[in-house]
């Protein structure tokens, strides 16, 4: 039975900027928002615009993004035809390679796509916090009779060279792809989302893998070879919310404006477009007499007995008496002892915050650092971590890092 | 095998107690009701069983059952989608010549082909009145090590204080029991109104499958209703009961003031641990953002899930999901089902709102602590 739609999600990212928190795990799988991860918001766009089935091309430390996929349950994707598909690099009879390039882990899975049959393919990343509905992409794809299309968003002028740029007619057919020009022709920046009919995919694909001077990517090399060949491609402008998360600062940015759904754009409180997640399966939240919680998000087995303000906290995350969170992102299992005070940074998942210590700082004229505290680190009583700091191993007690 | 299963099957009754709590079975029934902020009631004892390798539970439903088969569904949160054993539903099975089954022995009786048919050795039964975090291996540990036809488990605890109301046998049975020194049930008390520490029974049972089977085969024949009361109270003597003391955490539901006492009971930390953590409770997942409190929220002593907005004021309460407090808005000792709204300038005190009630701007209601307050499903006031 042949699909309209298939999706392949690039998760093979490393994110580097990302340091602490993506050493033993891939980018995708970094938490977001309290109980999602970054890959919860490709994989519910697919379910709600109605594509079941997804391949997750995955590569860099890929243990726990599998798992928390598992059998696709939580996003509506374990089904007899389709649903989700996890593709790592595998072994051929020609041998075998890691994915070259975004292109080449596309090139490695024709023959899953094949399987399917689809008409088009959509492209999407696995680093972007986004709702989208990609129905509206394909009919638009459609529409204009493309044979590629990709999502774009209008940026600042001033920060356009920071971008992969499309240039468009009137029409919206491309007409130029700037990769991170010097002087932007245009403000139109790829999102890295592309929509292709699967037999120009296929056969720009092999084309790529035959030329051993490609460094087989979409933005250097697939897409300048479809415009060479002056093939019908169509910049399709979006207009919601869209963060690449691939920094500190960023992903701590919109974890804070999920607490601001009315001036940020990013509503995760949206009965008709639901985030997807798997559950953690904790009681309620406890938020006790000593307790003060203003302007946060508080997910389920959270024990709060200190001050959180302006925070976002995931499942199980406990504040005890005494101790103060304000513009902090604090993941799954962390324990935040009395008299800690922990401000504008981001701690990651199972930390433990001794008495007394200091993450981080609130930001002043001329420092607005993001302190990161790495899984599974335990920050001694009285220590201190600078606003700057990256920690990704124990600091004892009384130390300063 | 390694890692087999527990060699026993799983019966839980989910209408046992209904009319103890009228208010709250009207659009449901014990099994469906709403506990502890994003629980029913049938999660405790069925997580149990689960957390124990009891991994082929029939459910055996009466009346009013909509809502847990929508909760329950194809048993997946509980791990129960399996080949061999899993969750089974079993509604009335109408024939010309029955009518409507009530109570332990007919309910069974309805099952005995599918009883016959299974594996197991054993089998453990419970009611859903009561959350607890049951440990069913330990049940059936001294079930057998003691030899028993029939192990019960129980509480040492005070009865309610809804037993000593003068209506309370119309409310169904609830027994008391002597023990030997080892363990063997010597006599057992329907309904009695003692005070001071009682052997309580929780109604969760150990027992071959065979001896069931016989056992409920010869009661209905004889137009016996009640197990403990009609099967095992007179035979005693005869059957070696034993009894298993669970000194656990135990959440039982007596009345609506029960309800509402034994919520409000675990925004204490130690009994919220005490229910909770020695295995997990599973329940139905609703993909709920997480509690967003917005600047000017005052919140003290709460318990509450995901999905909740609140702006205004909540102080000792139990929250479930999808609950939305408005600016300005005040809550106080309440119990909010699911979805329900509360908006601004409104002012609830004491009561229990069932699902998706919305108190419109300004309204105020209040119960009081001996008596709270109850508003019923889908209503706004």
């Amino acid at each position: 039975m042949a699909k309209e739609m298939i999706a392949m999600l690039l998760a093979g990212g490393q994110g580097s900027r990302l340091y602490a928190l993506t050493q033993k795990l891939a980018k995708p799988a970094v938490p977001f928002g309290g109980k999602y991860r970054i890959i919860d918001f490709p994989l519910s766009n697919c379910v709600n615009s109605g594509i079941d089935t997804v391949g997750i091309l995955t590569q860099y430390q890929p243990l726990e993004l599998n798992e928390y996929i598992g059998n696709g349950q939580p996003w509506d994707l374990d089904r007899l035809h389709g649903g989700v598909h996890i593709l790592p690099p595998y072994q051929q009879a020609s041998g075998s390679d890691w994915y070259k390039g975004t292109a080449n882990a596309i090139y490695q899975n024709i023959s899953f796509i094949e399987r399917y049959n689809p008409q088009y393919v959509i492209i999407l990343s696995g680093d972007q916090i986004c709702k989208q509905d990609y129905s509206e992409f394909l009919k638009f794809h459609k529409e204009k009779n493309a044979e590629f299309s990709v999502a774009v968003m209008e940026v600042p002028w001033e920060e356009a060279s920071r971008f992969g740029l499309m240039v468009a007619d009137e029409d919206d057919r491309i007409t130029e792809f700037q990769e991170k020009p010097k002087e932007p022709k245009s403000n139109l920046a790829s999102m890295g989302i592309y929509i292709f009919n699967w037999d120009i995919l296929r056969k720009y694909l092999m084309e790529d893998e035959a030329d051993p001077e490609s460094e087989n990517d979409f933005g250097n090399n697939i897409i300048p070879n479809l415009l060479k060949d002056q093939r019908r491609m169509y910049a399709y402008h979006f207009k919601g919310y869209w963060k690449d998360v691939g920094t500190i600062s960023s992903l701590w940015e919109a974890n804070m404006e999920v607490l601001d759904p009315e001036h940020s754009g990013i509503n995760l409180f949206d009965d008709d477009w639901k985030i997807y997640s798997r559950n953690s399966g904790m009681t309620g939240h406890r938020i006790s007499e000593t307790a003060l919680v203003e302007d946060s998000m508080i997910t389920d087995g959270c024990r709060i007995n200190g001050t959180v303000k302006h925070s976002v906290l995931f499942a199980g995350v406990s504040v005890a008496e005494g101790a103060v969170v304000e513009d902090a992102v604090v993941m799954g299992g962390t324990v935040i002892k009395p008299g800690a005070v922990v401000k504008h940074c981001i701690v990651a998942e199972n930390v433990v915050i001794g008495e007394n210590a200091v993450v981080g700082a609130m930001p002043d004229e001329n420092d607005s650092g993001v302190a990161t505290v790495g899984p599974g680190v335990y920050v001694g009583d009285n220590a201190k971590i600078g606003p700057h700091a990256m920690v990704s191993k124990n600091v004892k007690d009384g130390e300063e890092a | 095998m390694i890692n087999s299963s527990t060699n026993a099957l799983g019966i839980i009754f989910p209408n046992s107690y209904d009319n103890m709590v009228p208010d709250l079975v009207n659009v449901r029934l014990m099994a469906s009701i709403p506990f502890a902020s994003r629980y029913r009631m049938v999660d405790f004892v069925l997580s149990s069983m689960v957390n124990c390798g009891v991994n082929n539970v029939s459910v055996i439903v009466r009346n009013n059952y909509h809502s847990l088969m929508d909760h329950l569904g194809s048993g997946r949160e509980w791990d129960l989608v399996r080949k061999h054993g899993g969750l089974h539903i079993f509604p009335p099975f109408a024939e010309k010549k029955s009518s409507l089954y009530k109570e332990r022995v007919a309910s069974l009786a309805s099952i005995l082909d599918f009883l016959r048919s299974q594996k197991e050795k054993y089998v453990v039964m419970s009611d859903a009145n009561i959350a607890v975090n049951f440990d069913f291996n330990a049940l059936l540990k001294r079930h057998i090590e003691t030899g028993a036809d029939v192990t019960v488990a129980y509480a040492k605890e005070e009865l309610p204080e809804s037993v000593f109301k003068t209506e309370a046998n119309d409310r169904g049975f609830y027994y008391t029991m002597n023990i030997e020194e080892d363990g063997r049930v010597s006599k057992m008390y329907v309904n009695p109104r003692r005070r001071g520490i009682q052997n309580f029974s929780l109604n969760i049972f150990a027992i071959e499958r065979e001896l069931l089977i016989d056992m409920i085969n010869t009661a209905y024949v004889r137009g016996q209703v009640y197990f403990e009361r009609d099967v095992l109270l007179p035979k005693l003597d005869d059957l070696n009961v034993q009894s298993y003391c669970f000194d656990g955490y135990v959440a039982r539901i007596t009345d609506i003031k029960s309800y509402f006492d034994e919520n409000m009971k675990l925004l204490d930390g130690k009994n919220l641990d005490g229910l909770f953590s020695a295995a997990p409770i599973y329940t139905k997942i609703r993909d709920d953002n997480p509690t967003r409190y917005l600047k000017g929220a005052v919140v003290k002593n709460v318990m509450a899930a995901d999905g909740c907005v609140i702006e205004g004021e909540v102080e000792n309460s139990i929250l479930f999901r999808g609950v939305k407090v408005a600016k300005g808005a005040k809550v106080k000792n309440c119990i909010l089902m699911q979805d329900t709204q509360i908006d601004e300038g409104a002012c609830v005190e004491y009561l229990i709102t069932d699902k998706d009630v919305h108190f419109t701007a300004g309204k105020t209601m209040r119960g009081t602590d001996s008596y709270p307050g109850y508003v019923s499903k889908g209503h706004t006031v």
